[in-house]
């Protein structure tokens, strides 16, 4: 059964990257043969959505010693972390950091090790794994370390899925093909994700290649949030006139019984 | 059977809301309370973003508020005079918890205050009323006559005074505007709508007959928070209609049961399981703050 999805994928992938090589633009090929490109570029929200997978493959020039490291960046906002400090004898939330842009999501997909495939420069630079590309501007509390904020930040953001680090979650194919499935969890926030796909070369970088997918809103579930968007008030108006219509409903159907 | 909300951009489990907001509406019915100071807990437990939570749940207690007291209004069961002063009271107070709020925010110690007023107030009101009303059944029980109620002190007599009809008494109506007041600025702390505190301040405070106060509890609750819930829309854009559908579904149904069940129960039983029942939220709460955290970090604004 996974074989045969698998060989599918494969199948599909060879399908993909032929048409793409003669019509699609939505592919980014650099002149030495490096490609990458994603299995869909809009992603539909709905009442149903439970969360994604994308594949992002292409292929490289054929060498032994190319490095693929596949990005996924979610749309980012600013982020407060808190540290529980003891009051009274209670564990409250205390001493808020906050990060100015931290993505909303973040996935970093390799065949091995990060650290065997960049500099520690690079991965700062680029923003290859998750504490790099969380932006702190705040101050930090006097006694606190903004280190250990930021590795809380990635931390908890883990945990709901939203950053992902996989050094097992790029495979090789033979012919210089590869291929990175993405789970994009249901909390993934809509909006515009990046897919960077870059190319290392003896620790080197060598080529880049980035394109866009969409994560949408569709139906009711766009309808409502561009409402409550445009109208915060009427919105409001309009929750409570639920509410209040509901109970009516609710006592004059079932309330009349005694 | 799960369910994508567009506000909070995230799925719920659709049958378990609606399950819990029925049990928290049944409590809404039978006590007079919202319920919001369970509810907004739970949700938070659920991963809803706090000002999602917050502004959400209280289009459920209007929608569980009213459908109790429309079937309360056509008893007679509700005093509206006391309600209305109550009201004014409380959109006061309110105003100036929600400032309270903001600047707490400015400092970093939101989060504090919040748990340490839901904890306070949680106990101390719950375990009060637990102990007074199993006292009476106790008295009850025994067959001795009730105690007799401590005067009024003699010789302050306040301004502004005021007849009410309904409830039989003849008051003072800066009592009741102080306790509005002091409910909804604890309310607007809390995100809730309060009515926790306005049922034993009713019955204690102002010895309101056991009869009216379920019901003109529901009519001052579904005022604020209807108040609020667009206040909160209006600021924060947190309100999830998605969400609050489930919610309201859950809580009108749960409500009316509360009232018809309400009726078949003596109002010391009432207040009992109202006492247990807000006891139990606030220990719940309590031994969740005391453990000491697994993980010493959270993402903003959380309980």
């Amino acid at each position: 059964m996974r074989r045969a999805a698998s060989a599918s994928a494969i199948f599909a992938l060879f399908a993909m990257l032929a048409a793409a090589l003669f019509a699609a633009p939505a592919i980014a090929q650099s002149s030495d043969g490096f490609v990458a490109a994603v299995t869909e570029d809009q992603i539909a929200v709905s009442s149903t959505f439970s969360g994604a997978r994308i594949f992002v493959f292409g292929a490289t020039p054929s060498r032994r010693a190319d490095d693929v490291v596949v990005v996924v960046r979610g749309p980012g906002g600013p982020v407060t972390v808190m540290r529980r400090e003891p009051v009274f004898g209670l564990w409250v939330n205390s001493d808020p950091v906050k990060f100015e842009a931290a993505p909303g999501f973040f996935a970093v997909m390799t065949a091995k090790p990060l650290s065997q495939i960049a500099s520690r420069k690079a991965i700062w630079e680029l923003g290859l794994d998750p504490a790099g590309a969380a932006r702190l501007t705040g101050a930090t509390p006097a006694d606190a370390d903004p280190g250990a904020y930021r590795a809380a930040l990635v931390r908890l953001k883990r945990a709901q899925n939203l950053y992902q680090e996989n050094p097992r979650g790029l495979t090789r194919l033979p012919g210089g093909l590869y291929r990175s499935p993405v789970a994009l969890p249901a909390n993934a926030p809509p909006g515009e994700y990046r897919v960077e796909v870059y190319l290392f070369r003896n620790r080197k970088l060598v080529g880049t290649e980035t394109s866009t997918i969409q994560i949408k809103r569709i139906g009711v579930e766009r309808m409502i949030h561009d409402f409550a968007d445009r109208f915060p008030v009427l919105y409001g108006i309009t929750a409570v006139l639920v509410a209040l219509g509901a109970g009516w409903l609710a006592s004059v159907t079932l309330g009349r019984r005694t | 059977m799960h369910v994508y909300l567009p506000i909070a951009e995230m799925p719920v489990n659709a049958l378990l809301v609606l399950l819990l907001s029925g049990a928290v509406g049944f409590l809404s019915g039978l006590l007079g309370v919202g319920g919001g100071f369970i509810m907004t807990p739970i949700l938070l437990f659920m991963g809803v973003p706090p000002p999602v939570a917050v502004a959400t749940e209280l289009s459920q207690v209007t929608a569980s508020s009213v459908s109790g007291a429309i079937s309360y209004s056509r008893r007679r069961l509700i005093d509206l005079r006391m309600a209305a002063l109550l009201t004014l009271g409380g959109l006061i107070g309110g105003y100036w918890g929600v400032q309270l709020i903001a600047v707490v925010r400015e400092l970093g110690q939101a989060d504090v205050l919040v748990s340490l007023v839901y904890v306070a107030f949680l106990t101390s009101i719950g375990g009060l009323m637990l102990w007074e009303s199993t006292e009476a059944l106790r008295r009850q029980a025994l067959g001795l006559p009730p105690p007799r109620p401590k005067a009024r002190p003699a010789g302050i007599v306040l301004p502004l005074q005021m007849r009410f009809p309904r409830s039989g008494l003849t008051l003072s109506i800066l009592p009741p505007l102080a306790i509005g007041a002091g409910a909804g600025a604890i309310g607007a702390i809390m995100g809730v709508g309060g009515g926790f505190l306005l049922v034993p301040a009713m019955i204690y405070l102002l010895r309101m007959p056991a009869n009216v106060v379920v019901g003109t509890s529901l009519i001052v609750v579904l005022i604020t928070s209807s108040q609020l819930t667009v206040q909160q829309s209006a600021v924060n854009g947190s309100v999830d209609l998605v969400l609050a559908a489930m919610l309201i579904t859950g809580g009108v149904i749960g409500a009316q049961f509360g009232v018809q069940a309400g009726h078949t129960l003596p109002p010391e039983r009432l207040r009992t399981m109202l006492g247990a029942v807000v006891l139990a939220t606030g220990l719940c709460l309590l031994v969740s703050l005391l453990l000491p955290p697994g993980e010493r970090y959270a993402l903003g604004g959380g309980l």
